[in-house]
């Protein structure tokens, strides 16, 4: 058994050491803070990473707009030491744009917006700019436009009335022409094919009189029905040639539209007179096709 | 600086159209009519002199894009063990027994010469104009529904000298 004065001393050491623990606790979270803030200050990102993710598990500091704040600066500024290409680092510039997106809304004063609204302003244009290099990349076509959306999730945070229908159309014509472009230098390979059927009919979606669009499709649909006329063995059997006919057909029949729209929006456009002499002369209407060839022969002459 | 460069690029290839360059050299009429050719040589038999040597298809006419595709024919295919030549004039060339006759439209007016000059020698006669299949060719090409089919005269091909079975009136439009 204790005595009451042994107790009495047992628990004023108690108090003591909790109110040092408690001081010294809350004391080391601020000083974490600040050193993570000369790491960032100091561009050792690497070591202040560590020291931030403590910081944000903290229940002293968890809910305070400026954890998430540094955290989205030091994660952004890590994914831009990386090189763009590295699609592999992505998660750094996806914990970046969260961690903003966390202090926005805890940072009720608004003692952060214009930083967080800039950090986001920059992750935005980097998943644009990655978006369109993964369309180099033909397997990434998916990743591709997962980063435009990114993108466009993001811009409409740091401004809500940005109109996207230019830069939408822009994104998916650049999709489309580059996997038609692959398309044909790939042997004609139906997935790039698809992909860029995909693309081009979403431009077309959002303005139906897009030229671009209408070519690249036009082209695509006559480009399908030529090629399985070209790689149909000469001795095909007869049944077979005519089944082969009707597919072939179907595709020249399907790229019409799109080259009569841009005859229709543009009657001088060479592209589309040449395109649709071929279109007609593929579909055996050689009055049709007479009557373009003649339309572009005028043209030239002028 | 090298991201603006890949960017102006694709920008680039998204507003100029793509053409039709890669394919413009390939005519699918021209394959098509070169295939039908081809299998014609299989519903026939031509008269044993002309079984050595090589297979020879005579075209009348001109057509470049024809003329491509059966030479491109001809440096892969055979009939038999007979090499094929293709021959392209516009006239009748006298020195030459051609397999196969191509009469081209514009040359539909020489059927009747060319049908009194190898009549019973083994020439099959191809046309591709409306009514030339009655007026004495063994073939005549014809569009049907944007595709291409064929008139086939049984009688006109047993004129020419040629054996055949009926294998091909299931596949033609038949002309008594």
């Amino acid at each position: 058994m204790l005595s009451f004065s042994k107790s009495y001393h047992y628990l004023k050491s108690c108090i003591c050491f909790l109110l040092i623990f408690v001081w010294h606790n809350q004391y080391a979270q601020t000083d974490l803070f600040f050193d993570a803030q000369r790491l960032c200050n100091e561009k050792k990102f690497d070591e202040a990473l560590p020291i931030i993710e403590k910081i944000i598990i903290h229940p002293e500091t968890k809910n305070d707009p400026a954890s998430w704040h540094i955290r989205s600066f030091a994660y952004i500024q890590t994914f831009k030491q990386s090189l763009l290409s590295a699609t592999d680092k992505i998660y750094l510039l996806d914990t970046a744009m969260y961690s903003a997106l966390r202090s926005m809304k805890l940072d009720t004063a608004k003692a952060y917006i214009e930083n967080n609204n800039s950090f986001i302003k920059n992750g935005a244009s980097s998943y644009y700019k990655l978006s369109i290099i993964l369309l180099q990349d033909s397997l990434n076509s998916v990743k591709s436009e997962q980063y435009y959306l990114n993108y466009k999730k993001y811009t409409s945070i740091f401004d809500p009335s940005f109109d996207f229908k230019q830069k939408d159309i822009n994104y998916f014509n650049t999709t489309g022409s580059t996997f038609e472009d692959l398309y044909m230098r790939n042997n004609f390979n139906q997935k790039y094919g698809d992909i860029a059927k995909y693309a081009l009919l979403k431009v077309l979606d959002i303005d139906s009189q897009n030229i671009s669009a209408n070519i690249n499709l036009g082209i695509l649909y006559y480009n399908q029905g030529a090629t399985l006329m070209r790689m149909m063995d000469y001795d095909v059997d007869l049944a077979q040639l005519d089944v082969i006919q009707e597919n072939a057909k179907k595709l020249f029949k399907q790229s019409l539209p799109f080259m009569i729209k841009v005859y229709q929006l543009d009657p001088k456009a060479e592209k589309a007179l040449e395109s649709l002499q071929g279109i007609y002369s593929a579909l055996l209407d050689d009055e049709k096709a007479n009557e373009f060839k003649q339309k572009k022969e005028a043209l030239n002459k002028k | 600086m090298k991201f603006l460069l890949k960017y102006s690029l694709l920008l680039l290839l998204a507003f100029s159209s793509l053409s039709f360059q890669q394919q413009q050299s390939f005519d699918p009429a021209a394959k098509v009519k070169a295939a039908f050719l081809y299998n014609f040589t299989k519903y026939f038999e031509w008269p044993d002199k002309m079984k050595s040597g090589n297979f020879i298809i005579q075209i009348i006419g001109t057509n470049t894009n024809l003329n491509q595709e059966l030479n491109k024919m001809a440096s892969s295919k055979q009939v038999g063990n007979q090499k094929l030549e293709i021959k392209t004039s516009t006239s009748i060339d006298a020195s030459t027994q051609p397999h196969i006759i191509f009469l081209l439209s514009e040359s539909s007016d020489m059927l009747k010469e060319i049908n009194s000059k190898y009549k019973g020698k083994g020439s099959l006669v191809v046309t591709e104009k409306n009514g030339l299949a009655k007026a004495g060719s063994a073939i005549n090409f014809v569009v049907m529904d944007n595709k291409q089919k064929f008139e086939y005269n049984k009688n006109n091909a047993v004129k020419a000298g040629l054996k055949t079975g009926d294998g091909l009136n299931s596949l033609a439009i038949v002309i008594d």
